[in-house]
């Protein structure tokens, strides 16, 4: 028995330097890393100077044309994240603070995202490869019921989410493939789909009262004196329990509500996101509103 | 509780601990730990079936003695199919009868008449199939006198429901675990060196192979409508090395574990993939449960005795029962029938016994012809495969006859986001492992088995999928 608890200490010993040995690489690669993605292109960087950052889920993602934005001479990036919830978006605009980005104004689209105040998995995930390199990222995390075993157990983290961060795509971060991530100034365009889904229903979705990360995002704004502009995006008209935008306005009078500026379907890819088409409309309108010397 | 989950890394260590520190005086008190452990480790998936188990462990521990002490014929054999009954009943009720009652309700209908039949709404009790298959061969072996009944209820109820095998095999008979669990267990460091080996081996093929394998089969089967000839034939591919590492990993962990408690369990699989024809096949898939069918169901219908009609008939009987055992679906069926058809010229020519000796591959032309008999074989089961995973009958159909109308052998990119051929390497690195070590159990033990066993642990760490989180399939059956 002595020998075999021997040998099964043995095994643990070179299970865990495996994990930390694995931790240390794949960490390393994700910190050369910034062609990959959003969280991996800001967290590689220092101190970039924007008049316009967009924060957001895919309703920010490919709503905001970037590029008009430019066209005006405004230093623009769309930050926007499909899938991703107010608690990454609050995240990133904190690692920007943290890289003394200089912004001037950030837009956030806060609409759904509103209803609640969970991570988003798929997305927070990937800021996970950093947690042990920014007080930030840890702070950010450490609410979280996971925390303990994401932050000081090995190679957790990468195991726990190895579809985001595992060794696919340790592999294409080795190899250099990008991806398009970055492509319009992070502005993805959709195109109009014949058989894209125009029906929605959000009568269960209740807006909170107070979104943590939403008034997170407007106390940093405050702080470093940024104008903040949240903003409501267009949703197709089919859907059920549009007074959810009512409900918003009713909590937060500062959000701007632009749900009905597009409203038409032929201006949507899926009743929830605008075709390239709608997204230019829309833009268009923000600049207008926002962004013309009157 | 999974085998791979942490869940049970942390239950493992403390019954093993308890077992060899604490309840190590005498094999009543190991067999008892076992059974409180495995009683644990049943509930944590539904403690409700509990007593399904237990209540079936009674049953046929009490209609064992009354078989055995029967002392007319008529007595005997009262009790032997009061267990034979109560038995497949529970089998039926929870496994078939929904089956059975939307199948007649669809015939009436497709007869004219209108039909609404009365589904149960009850989830299947997981092991059922496994757990009642080791009480049916126990009392069945005391029927025909192989065995002495068991006296002990606890000894007797280890047996059905160790926890290593309890939820999906290997099925185990009486003759072999029995005796086992009849006397004080010593720990020995060579098994349980081996059982770490396989346990770790069991884990690289459920979460490196079956688990990553699984999104991608998925991806094809799900939207075969929309794939091209490659993808559908790498789908079919994927999914037999899914289903294949899935059990067998199961089946590896479980033998594993059970050394570890110096108690040896059946071999399940013995490299089916390299198989030279249908036959050997079925010598090394999922062994104990063809050897279940071929001791209780084969033999009894008159085996290969009778005449050649008799042969037929007893092949088509076993692999249709036997695919019909996976679950209640048509699906299931029609892959045991075509396993059948798959048999038949075999059994005809004589032959289905030819390949029974170790495969040796030198540099000439017989292990060409060893080399495509396998390649052949590995096709044909490939076919049935597409059966066994497909929602219908009609879909698997349509499938294979998607492979060769569609005519496209380019690269497909994937509704999981991935392209279709990016498991191929892992796929063959994995293969000449397994051919590299087919005379072994596993392949980590013999020389640097350190330096394996570390490269297998890290390989589970970097190249296993843990997220998309996938249940043993054959916990379902």
């Amino acid at each position: 028995m002595k020998r075999f608890l021997i040998y099964t200490a043995k095994i643990v010993l070179i299970t865990v330097l495996i994990a930390f040995l694995l931790d240390g690489i794949y960490t390393y690669a994700f910190m050369q890393s910034n062609e990959r993605g959003k969280i991996e292109q800001v967290f590689n960087s220092k101190a970039k100077k924007y008049d316009v950052v967009i924060l957001g889920s895919s309703r920010a993602n490919n709503h905001f044309v970037a590029q008009m934005f430019e066209d005006k001479g405004l230093k623009t990036f769309n930050y926007g994240m499909s899938g991703g919830h107010l608690f990454e978006a609050s995240l990133m605009l904190k690692l920007m603070i943290e890289r003394k980005y200089e912004i001037k104004n950030v837009i956030l689209e806060a609409d759904l995202n509103l209803s609640n105040d969970h991570q988003a998995e798929g997305i927070s995930a990937r800021f996970l490869p950093y947690i042990h390199n920014s007080e930030i990222i840890k702070d950010h995390f450490s609410n979280e019921s996971d925390f303990n075993e994401l932050y000081y157990v090995p190679f957790y983290r990468y195991i726990k989410y190895d579809s985001k961060i595992g060794f696919r795509e340790f592999f294409f971060i080795s190899v250099g493939k990008k991806t398009n991530a970055q492509d319009n100034l992070g502005y993805y365009p959709l195109q109009k789909h014949k058989n894209g889904n125009m029906k929605n229903n959000i009568v269960n979705l209740t807006p909170l009262n107070r979104n943590k990360y939403y008034e997170e995002i407007k106390n940093i704004c405050k702080e470093h004196h940024i104008n903040f502009i949240p903003v409501m995006t267009p949703i197709c008209e089919n859907t059920v329990g549009m007074n959810y935008f009512d409900k918003v306005k009713k909590i937060y009078p500062e959000i701007h509500n632009y749900e009905n500026v597009v409203v038409e379907d032929k201006y949507f890819s899926s009743c929830g996101h605008m075709s390239d088409a709608g997204a230019k409309i829309f833009t268009a309108r923000i600049l207008r509103d926002f962004f013309t010397k009157k | 509780m999974f085998f791979n989950s942490i869940a049970f890394a942390i239950f493992l260590p403390i019954v093993f601990f308890l077992y060899w520190f604490v309840f190590n005086k005498n094999k009543s008190t190991q067999n008892a730990l076992l059974i409180v452990a495995s009683y644990y480790f049943y509930s944590c998936w539904d403690w409700r079936f509990l007593f399904l188990l237990v209540f079936s462990t009674f049953l046929d521990y009490y209609t064992g003695i009354q078989i055995e002490k029967g002392k007319s014929q008529k007595s005997r054999k009262f009790w032997f199919w009061l267990s034979i009954t109560v038995n497949l009943g529970f089998l039926g009720v929870f496994k078939y009868y929904n089956f059975f009652a939307s199948s007649f309700a669809e015939l009436l209908t497709s007869a004219g008449f209108k039909a609404s039949p009365l589904l149960l709404n009850v989830i299947l009790p997981v092991g059922i199939s496994f757990y009642t298959f080791h009480g049916l061969s126990y009392v069945i072996d005391i029927y025909f006198k192989r065995i002495k009944a068991e006296y002990n209820f606890v000894d007797y109820s280890l047996f059905v429901s160790y926890f290593p095998l309890l939820v999906a095999g290997p099925i185990e008979r009486a003759t072999h675990l029995l005796p086992q669990v009849k006397v004080k267990r010593e720990f020995d460091f060579q098994t349980a060196k081996e059982g770490v080996y396989q346990i770790i081996w069991g884990l690289v093929k459920k979460v490196i192979i079956a688990d990553t394998c699984a999104p991608y089969a998925n991806a094809i089967f799900d939207n075969y409508t929309s794939m091209n000839s490659f993808s559908l034939i790498l789908g079919a591919i994927y999914f037999a090395f899914q289903i294949y590492g899935d059990f067998s990993g199961y089946s590896d962990i479980a033998l594993g574990v059970s050394k570890l408690f110096g108690l040896d369990l059946l071999r399940n699989f013995n490299y089916p993939y390299f198989s030279r024809d249908i036959a050997e096949f079925w010598r090394r898939w999922h062994i104990s449960l063809s050897s279940w069918f071929r001791d209780y169901l084969y033999i009894p219908l008159g085996g290969s005795k009778g005449g050649l009609w008799m042969k037929i008939r007893n092949t088509f009987i076993i692999f249709v029962v036997s695919g019909f055992w996976h679950g209640a679906n048509w699906t299931y069926i029609a892959w045991g029938f075509i396993n059948a058809v798959y048999f038949l010229p075999l059994l005809l020519s004589n032959s289905n016994r030819n390949n029974m000796d170790t495969i040796q591959l030198k540099f000439n032309f017989d292990s060409i012809k060893v080399f495509a008999s396998i390649l052949y074989t590995f096709v044909l089961t490939c076919i049935a495969w597409v059966f066994f995973r497909a929602r219908t009958i009609t879909d698997a159909v349509s499938y294979l006859k998607r492979i060769l109308t569609s005519k496209d052998f380019g690269f497909q990119y994937l509704d999981n986001e991935r392209y279709s051929y990016e498991l191929l390497l892992m796929i063959g690195i994995f293969v000449l492992i397994e051919w590299n070590n087919r005379t072994k159990v596993e392949p980590l033990s013999g020389k640097m088995s350190m330096l394996k066993t570390a490269l297998a642990i890290l390989a589970i760490m970097a190249f296993g999928t843990f997220s998309d989180y996938k249940e043993f399939i054959y916990f379902q059956f």
